[in-house]
């Protein structure tokens, strides 16, 4: 990661105007980590109305869950990180552990075909 | 030969209503470095699609140590009906004791399934899909009627890919039904899973797989004790299509 790129996290608010408890849980760890800093924009996906930032970059980039990260950097296609524990390892350089990145896309991702 | 440049949304559009013979071949003629994931239950048609196209054909499987003793039975049996050689993906080792020795053998009745299907399951098969540049399952739309992502006949796989190790995913069936896969297995005299004679449908883990009834659907006979799906996650996909 170097100093031109930019991350954008898109968070949920539930149709009934309740945060995302995963995008609150996600939140909470990047600030315990120290990596809030990190995060340039924080888009929300108000499933209330389609017009919102987080629903048009969830529209542009095709993804149907929640939370996810966008990440810019000049010169490159945007790269987006649908699971929280990758973006933290690939794009934060943290260390994290296997076994809870499969946990984690388990419950992610549409992974019961598998 | 592998095609660096394949642009699957084009495919995708233009393979959609092609035949799963077809989407193989494009697969296997487009990609070297591939491999057919078999669970050891229905999607044995695609071994029988593929050997046909390209007789050595790799093929994965994952084996969770949870298997039931009459799919290893069958994963034996069709590594020699078609001389195919099979390579089995195995848990880590650390992981699977750790978790036993914290929570023992059936924390996922309790816990949800994801972790222990973290550990059994998606580890072995990322280590497996970063050696390759495509593979191929047998999923099918069919098959997890309350999941609104779509299944695309070939799709950039953004689960196990990334842009910078990009992976390619196949899926030949997605527009079949069980009834047609079943078809082609009577029809071709396909070797099947001794379970589906005995009502399962959907096979996994020995403990997570229970047969079903009649009408019953056969997402039925897995995780029962759980919620039907986990949507708390999922953005309206009718809000993101209808609106730019």
């Amino acid at each position: 990661m170097n100093a031109a790129t930019r991350i954008t996290m898109v968070k949920k608010i539930l149709a009934d105007g309740s945060p995302c408890k995963k995008c609150g849980e996600v939140e909470a760890r990047l600030r315990d980590g120290n990596y809030l800093d990190s995060i340039d924009h924080i888009a929300v996906a108000d499933e209330r109305d389609p017009d919102s930032e987080g629903m048009k970059l969830a529209n542009r980039y095709q993804i149907e869950r929640a939370p996810f990260f966008i990440v810019e950097e000049p010169g490159r296609e945007p790269r987006v990180y649908t699971v929280f524990m990758r973006f933290l390892k690939e794009v934060l350089r943290a260390e994290v552990d296997d076994k809870d990145e499969g946990t984690e896309m388990m419950r992610s991702s549409d992974m019961d075909y598998i | 030969m592998t095609d660096k440049s394949f642009n699957t949304e084009a495919l995708a559009a233009e393979y959609d209503q092609r035949s799963p013979q077809d989407i193989l071949k494009l697969a296997l003629e487009s990609f070297d470095n591939i491999a057919i994931s078999f669970s050891g239950a229905e999607d044995v048609v695609l071994i029988d699609m593929a050997v046909k196209i390209r007789p050595d054909v790799p093929v994965f499987s994952l084996d969770t140590g949870r298997l039931h003793a009459e799919t290893y039975r069958f994963l034996e049996q069709v590594r020699q009906h078609y001389n195919i050689n099979i390579e089995f993906m195995f848990p880590d080792t650390a992981q699977i004791e750790a978790l036993v020795r914290e929570k023992g053998l059936f924390s996922f009745y309790r816990d949800g399934h994801q972790e222990c299907c973290g550990i059994r399951k998606v580890v072995p098969l990322k280590r497996k899909l970063a050696s390759v540049d495509a593979w191929i399952t047998g999923q099918r739309k069919d098959q997890s009627p309350g999941t609104r992502t779509a299944v695309p006949v070939v799709q950039d796989d953004k689960a196990f890919g990334s842009p910078d190790n990009p992976l390619v995913k196949f899926n030949p069936l997605s527009n079949w039904s069980s009834a047609e896969v079943w078809n082609y297995i009577r029809s071709n005299d396909v070797p099947f899973n001794e379970l589906h004679n005995k009502g399962y449908i959907s096979i996994g883990c020995e403990p997570c797989t229970r047969p079903v009834l009649p009408n019953q659907h056969e997402r039925e006979g897995r995780w029962w004790w759980e919620e039907a799906t986990m949507k708390e996650c999922g953005l309206h996909s009718g809000n993101i299509k209808n609106k730019a």
